[in-house]
């Protein structure tokens, strides 16, 4: 009767510690799913481009020097595509220009 | 008029050239006056004879509708292609940059005169071909260039 209290005593402790360590290994393995929703909470809200990634604006240039400056562009364009067309060739399609955008 | 051969009748006779040009009705437009709207209806094309049309295009700038140049067509040249090309429908603002003059042709009197002259029919439609193609080409370049800035601003 002694030993078999003594075995039940014992499976039952074996049973206690196997249940700690599950518990102990599944928690673990629950922290890095935590994380994420944690980080999510804590970053501020952001869209389709942070407000640092914005283009500075130039809010002094009246808009007739802006017009004029977008045709100047656009021409100096055609005319590189232009180019390009006449001989088509890897440098001249990506060549620089002095577009006022672009320098 | 123009003294130069107009870009859609390269390859015509001067005979045929001739009878081309008398089914345009001669059009005169004041300095900013308008040739055609974006979006409209497009029945007739025109050939610049004097003068200069800028075909411009709108842009939102600060919340205000402005128009950009993007191209400008000189004596010789085909202007609103879109009155012989379905669907149809002008894809620019065509405005008189100075005083100018022009010949307009209906769309109906161009096909008639195609179903009657064939041969007319085949060379004007191959030079028409060649302007819509040049377009297409310098356009297609200039938005690869624009493409290329994006993504060297964006990913490098």
């Amino acid at each position: 009767m002694v030993m078999f209290a003594t075995i039940l005593i014992m499976s039952l402790l074996a049973v206690a510690v196997c249940a700690a360590a599950f518990g102990a290994a599944t928690r673990g393995e629950a922290q890095p799913e935590a994380q994420p929703e944690r980080r999510l909470v804590l970053e501020p809200p952001r869209f389709f481009a942070s407000p640092a990634a914005k283009p500075a604006e130039a809010p002094g240039v009246p808009v007739e020097m802006l017009l004029s400056q977008i045709e100047r562009h656009v021409r100096l364009e055609q005319a590189a595509a232009e180019a390009y067309l006449d001989l088509p060739t890897r440098d001249s399609l990506h060549s620089r220009t002095e577009s006022p955008f672009l320098n | 008029m123009t003294s130069v051969q107009p870009d859609l009748l390269k390859g015509l006779s001067e005979e045929e050239t001739a009878r081309f040009l008398a089914l345009g009705v001669p059009t005169s437009l004041a300095s900013r006056q308008t040739l055609f709207r974006l979006g409209t209806e497009a029945d007739k094309a025109y050939l610049v004879m004097r003068g200069r049309i800028a075909l411009t295009l709108p842009i939102q700038i600060r919340g205000g509708e402005e128009e950009v140049l993007v191209e400008e067509k000189l004596p010789g040249e085909t202007v609103g292609w879109s009155g012989l090309v379905p669907p149809h429908r002008f894809t620019l603002n065509a405005t008189a940059a100075i005083s100018s003059e022009l010949l307009s042709f209906s769309r109906a009197s161009v096909l008639d005169h195609f179903a009657a002259h064939p041969a007319v029919g085949h060379t004007v439609t191959r030079n028409l071909a060649a302007v819509i193609g040049h377009r297409l080409q310098v356009f297609q370049t200039m938005w690869l260039r624009e493409m290329q800035r994006v993504v060297e601003h964006r990913y490098s």
